[in-house]
Order: C-alpha cells, then sequence, then structure tokens
C-alpha cells in the first residue's frame, strides 16, 4: 500500500460522495420528489474514482447513461448536479440535459451519454484531439459490458489501435446490459479478450477493488501518455441496484445479489484494506462519511429550492450563432 | 482575378486555404490521403473518391490528413469527439448514402452536445459529403438526403450550386462554430466556373438571387440551379420574366429571401433533386402558404425526383432527375 | 291484353318523375312507338313512347303530378270497350318504388360542418390568395370579377384589371355610378352604345377618335359595370340625362340605334351640351321586326349562353356579304358575344321597356332639332331600315348611307363610318 494517505482520503471521500447521492436519489424518486429516468452506479464507485483519482482536468473522459459516478470522480460540482437533476436553472447543464447528459467540458467530462456506445467515438475524439494538438492528454471511455456489442465501440477501438491515439477503454463489466444476463449475449467471457482484434493492448482488473483499479488503469493511463497507444480495461463488477430507478429486478438471481452486495461492497472492501493496511483509521472515514452526507442533504435543499428555467430557454443554445 | 475552377478544384482549394490559416483543421475519412504516405515511388496519393482532397496530406502531413477504416459511424463520432475537444475537423463521408449507417453521431450527439450541455460545448465540425444522381452510380450512392440533416435542430446544412459558391460556402462552413453538413452535388463536380482567388467566405443561412424578374420565382440549390436558369430562359423567350433564387443554405433557411422573391412575383416552383416526401420543396411550399399567403397568385409547384429509388440506366436515371421540360410542365399547370 | 304505362326509371339516381303532358286524350288512339306523354325528370323533359297500339284507356295520374319510378301512369288497351278493370290493373301493376333508406351515418368526430359547394350546387369559384387580399384592400366584391386562371380562378391580375375598368365609374345621380371609359385628349366626345351592347360596339371608332378628341364611352344603367337600380324600365330619357351630367361645355354626341334614341334627346333638350349629334341606324318609331328582336335577345340572353346569344344576332345585325366568309363571320361572333355578355338579362327587360315606351315619341319634336347633326344609315339594315327617313324628318342633317352594311354599320364598315365622323366632328 504506497498510495499517500491523502490521495487514499480523497479516493475514499469520492466512493463515499457518489454512493450517497445515488442513494440519495433512490430515496427521493420513491419519495416522489424527482422524476426522469435515472441509472444508478452503486456498487461500482471503485472504477469510476480508481481510473478519475489519476486525471486532470487536461484528460477527458466520456461516460454512459449511468454516468453520475464518473461525473463526481471527474470533479464536476454535486451541488449543480443535483440541481441538473431537479431541472432548475442553476443545474449544471441549465435544465436542459437531465440525468443522462451531465457534463462539464471544464473539468474534461465530456458528458453522460444516452446512447449506449455513443461516447466511444466521442472519447476516441478526444483522443485525437490530444495526439494532434501533443497535449500529452488522455482521453478514458467508460461503458458497461452491452456497449461493447455497438458498432461504434469496435469502429472506435478500430481507428485508436491504427493510429495509437491516447486512449483508454474502461469497460465496466457489471453482468448485466439492461435485463438480458452478459453470458447471453457476449459469447466470450472477458471482454477485455475483444482488445485482440485490433492488437490492442488489454487488463482486466477486480472492479470492486478500488487499489487493483487504480494500479491497472494507471499502468493503462502511462501507457497512453508515453504514446504507446490505447487499452481496452475490463472491470469486473456489479450493479448493486437494477438498470434504472424502479427496476423490479425479476431477472437477477437474488442470492447471488446478495453475495455481491454484502460481501464485495467496494467501499467496504477499501476501508479493511486501507484499515489493516494501518493507512487510515476508521474515524477518518466516519468524518468523511458525515460531511459527505451534509453535503448530499444541502444538496437536495438548494435544488429543491432553486428556480426553475425560463421557458423562453427552449429555443437557446441551439447553435453557437444563428 | 477571375480564373476557372471545377467545382471540386474549389472545395480543394478551400480545403487548402483552411488547413494554412488554422493548424486545428483536420480531414479524416475514407480514402481522403488515399495512399500519399506510403513508401515507395511508384506509388501516389488518390486524394479522396472523385481526387477533390489530392495534394492535402503531401502539404499538411499525415497527422492532420488522416484515412480512416470504412466505419462511417467511427469516423463522424471520433471527428465529433474532436470538435467537442478543442480540434475543428472535417469528416468526409464518402457518399451521403452512407448517414444510414453513421447517423447517431450527428443527430444525437453534434447536434445535441452543445443543448443538451447548456451551452457550454461547442462542436465546429464539418462532415463534406457527395450526393445527388447523375453519374450512374444506382440506388445506394445516389440519394440527396440533405432533407433529414436540414430537419435535424442543431445541424446545419448547406448546398453550393457551383464552383464559386463551394469554395465560399466551404470556408464559412469550416469556420462556422456548429456541425455543418457541407453537401457536394454530383450534378455540379465537374462544372467549370469562376473562382476568385484567396480566402473568401459566402455566410450560412443567405440565399442568393441569380437570375432577376417579375413574373415568376423558380426557387433551387444545389444541381437544380442549372435547371432553373435553362428554364428560364425557355420562358423568357415566351415573354415571362423569371426570377432564380438559389437557397444555398438549407438550415438555416433564409425565409426572408423566399418570401420577398413571392411577393414580388406570386408564383412559386421549387425545383428539388430529392425524392418528394418531407422534403426542402414541401418545406418552402408550406412556408409559402403560411407566411406568405396573400401573395400566392397560383398554387406553389414542387419539381423533385419522383417517390422511387434512384435507378440505373442512363435514360431511367435522367428521367428521375427534374428536367427543365419538368419545369416548364409546372409552369403550364399552375395558371 | 292491357298495357300499362309506368313512370320509367330513366337512370341510377332518378327517383321520381313529374307528369308533364298527355299527348294523347283520354281514349283516344295510342300507336305503338309513338310519344304518348312528356314526363320532367332531374330538369330534363322526355318523351314517353306507347309501348302498345291501341286507346288510352284509363289514366292515372294526371298532369303536374310527380310520382315514384313505378308508378302506374295509365292503361292502354287493344281496343276501347273490351271490359278493362282499372282498379283490378291499378293493383296488379302499380310498382312504385320505395325511397331508398340512407343508412344511418355514424356521428361525426368534429363538430364542424363539411364545407359545401355553395348553396346551389355550384362548383365553387377559386380565388388565388393574391386575388383575394388585393380585392379585401380595395374593397372590391370578388364575386363581381371573372376569372382569367386555371378553371376559372381569380387571380391577381383579374382584381387588378376589375380595378382599372373600375376607376372609369362616374356619379351621375344619387346612386347612380356609369361605367365611362375615357381616351385621349381634345374636345369630348360621348359614345351611346345601342340595346344590348356596351360601349365595346364602338371599338373601331374610339382609337381614330381618341387622336385628336377626349372620348369618353358611356354605358348605361345596367350595362358593364355601371350601376343597375331596381325598377321596371330604364328610360331614354334618364339614359340622356345622365350623359348630360357627365359633360359641361358641348360635346361631340354619337348615338347608335337606341343610343341615338339617347343622343336625340340629349341633342333635343341640352343642345347647349351638344356641339354636333351623330345618329347610328336610327329610329324614331321601332318597328315590330325591332321589337321581335329585342324580345328574342332579352329571352335568349336569358336562357342561353353568350355565345348562343351572339350566333343568334349575327343575322339581324350585320349583312349577308359580311357574314359570308367563315373567319369573319367566327370573329365577328366572338367579339359580339364578349359585348352581350356584359349586358344582363335584367338590364335587357328594362332597356325593351324604355325602348317601347320612347318609340314614337319624338315625331314631332324632332324638327326643332338645333344641333349641326349627321345620320349614318346602312343599306343592308334589317332592324332601322328607315334610318335614311330619320335623316329627312331632322332639320338640315347630313345623310351618310353605307350600302351593303347592316344594323351594326360601326363594326361591319368601320372605315366609312370613321370617315363620316371625323368630317362631321372636324
Amino acid at each position: 500500500m504506497d498510495l499517500p494517505r491523502d490521495t487514499l482520503l480523497g479516493a475514499y471521500r469520492g466512493m463515499r460522495t457518489i454512493r450517497a447521492f445515488e442513494e440519495k436519489l433512490q430515496e427521493l424518486v420513491q419519495a416522489g420528489r424527482l422524476a426522469g429516468f435515472l441509472h444508478l452506479y452503486v456498487g461500482e464507485e471503485a472504477i469510476a474514482v480508481g481510473v478519475c483519482s489519476q486525471l486532470s482536468n487536461a484528460d477527458v473522459v466520456g461516460s454512459t447513461h449511468r454516468g453520475h459516478g464518473h461525473c463526481i470522480a471527474k470533479g464536476v460540482d454535486v451541488k449543480a448536479m443535483m440541481a441538473e437533476l431537479f431541472g432548475r436553472s442553476t443545474g449544471i447543464c441549465k435544465g436542459k440535459g437531465g440525468s443522462m447528459h451531465i457534463a462539464d467540458m471544464e473539468k474534461g467530462m465530456l458528458g453522460a451519454n444516452g446512447i449506449v456506445g455513443g461516447g466511444i467515438p466521442l472519447v476516441t475524439g478526444a483522443a485525437l484531439t490530444a495526439q494532434v494538438k501533443h497535449t500529452g492528454g488522455v482521453a478514458v471511455a467508460f461503458f458497461g459490458d452491452g456497449a461493447t456489442n455497438q458498432g461504434q465501440f469496435h469502429e472506435s477501438l478500430n481507428m485508436a489501435a491504427n493510429w495509437k491515439l491516447p486512449a483508454v477503454y474502461v469497460v465496466e463489466n457489471n453482468g448485466f446490459g439492461e435485463f438480458t444476463p452478459t453470458e447471453f449475449v457476449v459469447p466470450v467471457r472477458d471482454i477485455a479478450d475483444r482488445a485482440i482484434s485490433y492488437g490492442m493492448r488489454s487488463d482486466i482488473a477486480d472492479g470492486m477493488d478500488f487499489f487493483d483499479v487504480y494500479a491497472k488503469a494507471g499502468e493503462a493511463i502511462e501507457h497512453a501518455r508515453a504514446g504507446q497507444g490505447p487499452t481496452l480495461l475490463e472491470c469486473k463488477t456489479y450493479r448493486f441496484y437494477g438498470h434504472f430507478v424502479g427496476d423490479p429486478l425479476v431477472y437477477r438471481n437474488k442470492q447471488e445479489a446478495e453475495d455481491w452486495i454484502q460481501n464485495k461492497d467496494p467501499l467496504d472492501i477499501f476501508e479493511r484494506k486501507a484499515t489493516e493496511a494501518g493507512v487510515l483509521e476508521a474515524d477518518d472515514l466516519r468524518t468523511i462519511d458525515g460531511e459527505v452526507a451534509a453535503l448530499i442533504n444541502e444538496a437536495v435543499d438548494e435544488a429543491e429550492r432553486a428556480p426553475l428555467p425560463d421557458p423562453a430557454e427552449v429555443l437557446t443554445d441551439v447553435y453557437v450563432n444563428g | 482575378m477571375a480564373r476557372e475552377l471545377s467545382t471540386g478544384q474549389a472545395i480543394s482549394e478551400a480545403l487548402h486555404i483552411a488547413m494554412q490559416s488554422d493548424p486545428d483543421v483536420i480531414l479524416l475519412g475514407e480514402d481522403v490521403a488515399g495512399g500519399g504516405t506510403r513508401e515507395g515511388d511508384d506509388v501516389d496519393e488518390m486524394g479522396g473518391i472523385v481526387g477533390v482532397t489530392r495534394g492535402l496530406v503531401k502539404a499538411f502531413g499525415p497527422e492532420r490528413v488522416r484515412d480512416t477504416p470504412i466505419s462511417e459511424m467511427g469516423i463522424l463520432g471520433t471527428a465529433v469527439g474532436a470538435a467537442a475537444t478543442g480540434l475543428r475537423p472535417v469528416a468526409e463521408l464518402m457518399f451521403m448514402d452512407f448517414l444510414g449507417v453513421s447517423l447517431d453521431p450527428l443527430l444525437n450527439q453534434a447536434a445535441k452536445l452543445r443543448y443538451m450541455f447548456g451551452g457550454k460545448a461547442r462542436v465546429p465540425l464539418t462532415v463534406r459529403t457527395l450526393m445527388g444522381a447523375g453519374m450512374r452510380a444506382a440506388a445506394q450512392h445516389s440519394q440527396s438526403l440533405y432533407w433529414i440533416t436540414a430537419g435535424i435542430p442543431g445541424l446545419k446544412t448547406v448546398i453550393p450550386s457551383s464552383p464559386s459558391d463551394a469554395k465560399g460556402l466551404l470556408l464559412a462552413s469550416i469556420r462556422d462554430d456548429d456541425p455543418v453538413v457541407f453537401c457536394e452535388p454530383k450534378g455540379i463536380l465537374n462544372q467549370r466556373g469562376e473562382v476568385a482567388e484567396g480566402d473568401y467566405e459566402i455566410p450560412l443561412g443567405v440565399a442568393n438571387i441569380v437570375r432577376e424578374g417579375s413574373d415568376l420565382s423558380l426557387i433551387a440549390f444545389g444541381a437544380t440551379v442549372r435547371v432553373a436558369l435553362q428554364a428560364a430562359k425557355t420562358l423568357e423567350q415566351a415573354g415571362t420574366s423569371v426570377e432564380v433564387l438559389d437557397l444555398r443554405s438549407l438550415s438555416p433557411l433564409d425565409e426572408e429571401a423566399i418570401l420577398t422573391t413571392l411577393e414580388k412575383t406570386g408564383r412559386v416552383v421549387v425545383v428539388d433533386e430529392a425524392t418528394p416526401r418531407c422534403g426542402i420543396a414541401s418545406d418552402v411550399a408550406a412556408l409559402c402558404v403560411d407566411k406568405g399567403f396573400d401573395f400566392l397568385n397560383a398554387p406553389v409547384k414542387r419539381v423533385t425526383a419522383p417517390h422511387t429509388p434512384v435507378p440505373f440506366s442512363a435514360v431511367l436515371e435522367d428521367a428521375f432527375m427534374p428536367s427543365a421540360q419538368r419545369v416548364l410542365d409546372a409552369v403550364g399547370e399552375m395558371g | 291484353m292491357p298495357t300499362a304505362v309506368a313512370m320509367p326509371k330513366l337512370g341510377m339516381t332518378m327517383e321520381e318523375g313529374t307528369v308533364v303532358n298527355w299527348l294523347v286524350a283520354l281514349g283516344e288512339p295510342t300507336l305503338q312507338g309513338h310519344t304518348v306523354l312528356v314526363i320532367e325528370s332531374e330538369k330534363a323533359e322526355v318523351e314517353i313512347e306507347a309501348a302498345a297500339t291501341g286507346v288510352l284507356r284509363h289514366v292515372y295520374v294526371p298532369e303536374g303530378e310527380t310520382v315514384p319510378c313505378g308508378t302506374l301512369l295509365a292503361a292502354i288497351t287493344p281496343t276501347a270497350d273490351e271490359p278493362f278493370d282499372a282498379d283490378a290493373f291499378h293493383g296488379a301493376e302499380n310498382r312504385p318504388e320505395q325511397p331508398r333508406v340512407e343508412p344511418i351515418a355514424a356521428a361525426p368526430i368534429s363538430a364542424a360542418p363539411a364545407a359545401s359547394p355553395g348553396a346551389t350546387g355550384e362548383p365553387r369559384r377559386a380565388f388565388a390568395p393574391a386575388a383575394r387580399a388585393l380585392a379585401r384592400k380595395l374593397a372590391i366584391d370578388l364575386d363581381a370579377v371573372t376569372g382569367s386562371g386555371p378553371r376559372g380562378r381569380v387571380t391577381k391580375e383579374d382584381v387588378e384589371a376589375y380595378a382599372e375598368r373600375r376607376k372609369a365609374l362616374v356619379t351621375v345621380a344619387d346612386d347612380v355610378a356609369l361605367e365611362v371609359p375615357s381616351q385621349g385628349e381634345g374636345e369630348p366626345v360621348l359614345l351611346l352604345p345601342g340595346f344590348g351592347v356596351d360601349v365595346s360596339a364602338f371599338a373601331r371608332q374610339v382609337p381614330v377618335l381618341a387622336e385628336r378628341m377626349h372620348v369618353r364611352g358611356v354605358n348605361p344603367r345596367g350595362v358593364g359595370l355601371s350601376d343597375a337600380p331596381e325598377g321596371d324600365r330604364y328610360d331614354v330619357a334618364t339614359t340622356a340625362e345622365d350623359a348630360a351630367t357627365l359633360v359641361d361645355g358641348p360635346a361631340h354626341v354619337i348615338g347608335a340605334s337606341l343610343g341615338a334614341a339617347a343622343a336625340l334627346e340629349l341633342a333635343l333638350f341640352h343642345p347647349q351640351k351638344v356641339r354636333t349629334v351623330t345618329l347610328i341606324t336610327p329610329f324614331l318609331e321601332a318597328d315590330g321586326r325591332l321589337i321581335a328582336v329585342a324580345e328574342a335577345w332579352s329571352r335568349i340572353a336569358a336562357e342561353a349562353s353568350s355565345q348562343t346569344l351572339a350566333s343568334a344576332l349575327l343575322p339581324w345585325l350585320f349583312s349577308p356579304q359580311t357574314l359570308t366568309d367563315d373567319a369573319i363571320r367566327a370573329r365577328l361572333s366572338r367579339g359580339l358575344a364578349a359585348t352581350v355578355a356584359r349586358v344582363p338579362a335584367a338590364t335587357l327587360t328594362r332597356a325593351l321597356a324604355g325602348l317601347r315606351a320612347w318609340s314614337g315619341t319624338r315625331l314631332g319634336d324632332v324638327a326643332s332639332l338645333s344641333v349641326p347633326s349627321l345620320v349614318i344609315a346602312g343599306g343592308a339594315d334589317l332592324l332601322t331600315p328607315n334610318a335614311e327617313s330619320v335623316a329627312s324628318a331632322l332639320p338640315s342633317a347630313k345623310l351618310v348611307s353605307i350600302p351593303n352594311a347592316g344594323h351594326a354599320v360601326a363594326l361591319e364598315a368601320p372605315d366609312e363610318v370613321n370617315r363620316a365622323l371625323l368630317s362631321h366632328l372636324a
């Protein structure tokens, strides 16, 4: 365990924030205080944080419909995100994007994306920009196992490999594409093996273990930054909730789900490892828990009191000019 | 200084100027270099399916002029991502028919990022694409699908009718900060015309009166402008004074120019080489009826391709394409 | 065996017919194949032939009654006196069609009534939006505008032309404006057209006179765009008064036929307003043929097209020689059709009444005419054959007689007429 204390504290705070944010949304929807399609990242926090904690604002990240985790991990303002979900004018997208389109270009967050696989070519393009402009930046795409069946996935990885783009493609294999188990629709056991078709470097990480993700993502990022080309990094994980809020989850084996949720919670694993190694104290983490809880409550509070957009805003921001 | 260039040459010149003046402009597409970066004395570049981009990889290098795999969705998607993060890419969609396999990056990403992100993103992308009938390329390589992109909010769609317009409109499109679909009609590729030297832009969203008249307005664009001018000449001999309006821009549409010519003549024929349903001709006609009702002295006639795929055989393809005779027939019907 | 005579079904949509006329009286003989009665259905009269030779033994439906198809109208028996049970035959043979029962339509979803093609069932006229907008702006009644576009569509140009013509309207009395198209500059000339035509009857005179004079054609009440006040009669004196209102100083007044009567009135009673008077094919007393033709004119105008009317009038207005040439005849017919189209039937009735009222009333007055006068007569004029004698009745009237020209001499022999006019007006 040779990561500095601050890095670890920051990582925990990131994961706890994601967890608290998503749990709060679940609560709000069930209480009827929030509407829209919401896809929760609970259970996958270690991946977003494990990767993004190694990126700066100059590095670009693209995400999916299940994007809150990546946004938070990349440093997008939590209160502005909450306001966006409540459709307020103070939202990060002025209320015009919603859950699946949260973005912050200043933080290098190219957006959650409502089209499965839609973010992958965008990230490939961002990597192209970094290469052409010699910025030294990398671009990271987060997507699910289902997206690896999209044409956009194959075309993007093929192009990135051809041009040795500074990209990392992180597939969060959570065992399900919507309501269909992955094994029904992906003929290979390890999606990382798909990289072979593109002559691309690949790796597999335990998505529930921050440290494993951190290590392997770190290698992929370095590889890309050094101009050696892209990596397909498969993180094995599990989605604690359903595809979307309100999903009755009848298609999942309850035993299996219980096992993941009780025994493989990434926050528990992190705490155990960090405290056992003596680098962090449980108290440190509880303090963070409290601060995070307060932040989330404030975010909800402020969002609910924030103004709604002016209907005239329907017509704005279509074009830069005209 | 006036010299004659073909439309293809004019486009090439525009690309040259754009890339010279802005290092962020890059080209990507299938065969845009087309060789030219391979080793070997006996190997030269193709410069694209009709040679428009020849010479550019030699001038600007393989980093900025990139051959891509045959991955239209990947090409356009990558171009969108690059545009959103600081480059000014010009992606080539070899034939507009391939919109079928590449619509998502345009429809759901390029068109919407700015809006969805509350104004925080911009996508200064240009997609150049060859379209239209007339080259005996048959059904899957001859369509005019600009009505699809023109109907998508967040995109712009332009279409030149001459070499001179092609150069100016392309430079303006590349420098526009919004995603622009730049249509290259096959029907004018080899047309030659005067093209001014140097850097100049033709503004998007502004139509052009190519011929003034007072009895009848022919509204055309791309390859149909020549058809309209032919018909105008014949009508002039019979004593009708014909005005020809070249739309140049399909989105944004110069509504004012359309209504102005309608007010002047009271009689409008729209000549559109696409198929008839849900198209530009109908859009223009609806605008006339909606906002120019009191100026209408006759029905708005639409001369379009028929509601069929594009046929192969020359005699069939010629019957498919709008002709001066069909324009004359429409004028005869409208009274 | 008796034979039935029933109301026939003469078409898919015919449901009933009216007995108009029994051409064979009860008890009279019938001949197979010959008409026994006339019926009327859907505005057409149809002759019904007897199906058998014999005697019209019994009539069940009298004239004027309307009955459904299949109704027994009459019975024919071979002989007049063989036994015949009218009631029994009726019971057996009377098969009136039941009226078609319309299926009950589903209640319409929208409450708005469907636009009908006009209350009279006539096809709706089409108006280009630009025409409507201009008509609105100029306060023009679109119903009065003829359409020149496809299928009679009224275009903006049609409205503009109508408006232009309406500029020629001049008020001559309370609520009465007349259409007075004018041309040229110089001394004033008034043209007064004859019965049933408008000033276009002087089409060959206007350009010549307008070269050096201010020519004003006066369409009298009810003609062209002129107002058509209600009433039984348009008097000749009124026509003259209306014309008098149009000039202050002395004018050259030229009238043809009934227009000449008005010119005469004007010259007799407003001599200070008349520099010279020219009477083309005039009459002081209308003869029987003139009246008969005028009556027929009115009748045809009410019942037939202007083309039909023109073709009927040609032999009364033009000489046989002129009418020999097919092309000339066709051209004259077309022009005449356009002219007569501008005079509706109601006007003709009123004008004819005025003509008859005036006829013969000025025989004694003409001698007092003090204005230089010219009479132009046509040698083949059938309608006013005594035009020359009008010249004799006037004190010092010049006479120009054009041989082989009919009543419409101004159209038929325009050069000679123009020469005579220019000479008289000088």
